[in-house]
């Protein structure tokens, strides 16, 4: 989870080293720390760093990770032949190595060579069976391929292993919600809420999926969690606040015959009441142009 | 923050001299064979002010607070780390590589 401190501490590195200013190598611990997918910067800058002599002599036993860094980065940007060389620097270093070999497979991967792949990939299994990442690159191989039916069975097969990796199940809920199938996908983001329910921004894909499936009680289950987020993210998460209103407006329409609930019905209309007042007085902030559009939009959906 | 240590320093000095005069009047007190109910006014206004010293230099000494709101201005979640272990590589950017040269 990137806070908006760290967001901010990137983007200053980030303009300070596009304009030419020092601080490369300051930006690629960063992005290497937050787990980020900058790959076009990586590798211009990881090259830049690499090339020159000095600069890496002066880094001292960071320089291997630094070429992984950069490998990864120019795979991902399909410039291979700099992958080739950098691969090639770190086996004549360290011959022999499980992390160099994974490398290798990765190589093959970004080539488009998938049968390959999948052999280096079951052969390094062999000789490590609990290797999470290799188990998490087959499953990728599967997403790549365009069978993400495979890739889900995969990926369970793995999260009966290893239950507390939050990256796999937010992947599985994923996967499971471009196939559509949500109630699957709720489970994953239950899972992701029991496992870190400070982070609101599970709460609220939660809650859009609730309010996808549909139906009177996962309304307002998903009105609940619009909810929480709002509370976790003090006030300022507009999807939030949008989508209490649109909860209200659905639930209302869909017990249109019913008067199951009386005395949630006056939270409910103060619920909603505020959250669009609060919605109108950001976009006052912000977007003083759209403010029209909103508030006609806002005024449709009243109850 | 070097004056907050001096200030913190001084208070603690401050309570162990208090310590001690209480230590010496009940022995006075044994002497005079009387009862000890509290320790005399100068040592109490003693202990008052080796407090608040003690109090100022523990909340200037140790610097700039962090904050623990989840939703402060610093604190707040932008983004979720984008699960690069499951990254593909055959997305629609590999038509455009960079052009970089490697002297290595």
């Amino acid at each position: 989870m990137v806070t908006k401190t760290e967001e901010t501490e990137l983007n200053q590195f980030e303009i300070q080293v596009e304009n030419g200013g020092g601080g490369a190598w300051e930006y690629l611990c960063l992005v290497r720390k937050l787990k980020l997918r900058r790959s076009e910067k990586v590798l211009k800058h990881g090259s830049s760093i690499l090339n020159d002599p000095r600069k890496r002599s002066a880094l001292g036993p960071d320089e291997w990770t630094l070429n992984e860094q950069v490998a990864i980065a120019a795979m991902d940007c399909q410039c291979l032949d700099v992958a080739q060389k950098c691969i090639k620097v770190l086996q004549k270093k360290f011959p022999g190595s499980k992390r160099v070999g994974r490398l290798e497979a990765l190589l093959l991967e970004a080539k488009g060579l998938w049968g390959e792949a999948e052999e280096a990939y079951s052969s390094l299994l062999e000789d490590n069976p609990l290797d999470q990442a290799i188990h998490k690159r087959r499953v990728a191989i599967s997403k790549a391929l365009g069978k993400p039916s495979i890739a889900i069975e995969l990926l369970n097969k793995y999260l009966q292993l290893f239950m507390a990796d939050h990256d796999a199940w937010k992947e599985l809920a994923e996967l499971y919600l471009s196939l559509q199938m949500y109630k699957q996908a709720a489970f994953c983001y239950e899972e992701l809420i029991l496992s870190q329910p400070i982070v609101p921004l599970y709460h609220l894909a939660y809650a859009d999926v609730l309010y996808t499936i549909g139906g009177i009680e996962n309304l307002i289950s998903a009105r609940k969690y619009y909810a929480a987020t709002i509370d976790l993210t003090g006030g300022k998460n507009t999807r939030a606040l949008l989508g209490i209103c649109l909860c209200a407006s659905a639930i209302a329409q869909l017990s249109k015959g019913r008067n199951k609930e009386d005395k949630d019905a006056t939270a409910a209309l103060e619920l909603h009441s505020l959250a669009a007042a609060a919605v109108e007085k950001e976009y006052k902030q912000k977007v003083p142009a759209k403010l029209q559009l909103v508030s006609s939009v806002l005024r449709s959906l009243k109850i | 923050m070097n004056l907050g240590f001096v200030v913190g320093v001084f208070g603690v000095l401050i309570l162990s001299h208090a310590a001690y005069s209480t230590i010496q009047y009940r022995g006075l007190l044994k002497i005079m064979e009387e009862e000890f109910s509290r320790p005399p006014m100068n040592v109490i206004v003693e202990l008052i002010i080796g407090l608040a010293l003690c109090m100022w230099a523990a909340l200037t000494f140790p610097g700039k607070f962090l904050s623990i709101h989840p939703d402060s201005d610093e604190n707040r979640a932008v983004s979720l780390p984008d699960n690069s272990e499951f990254m593909i590589f055959n997305h629609r950017g590999r038509l455009f590589p960079p052009q970089i040269d490697m002297k290595f």
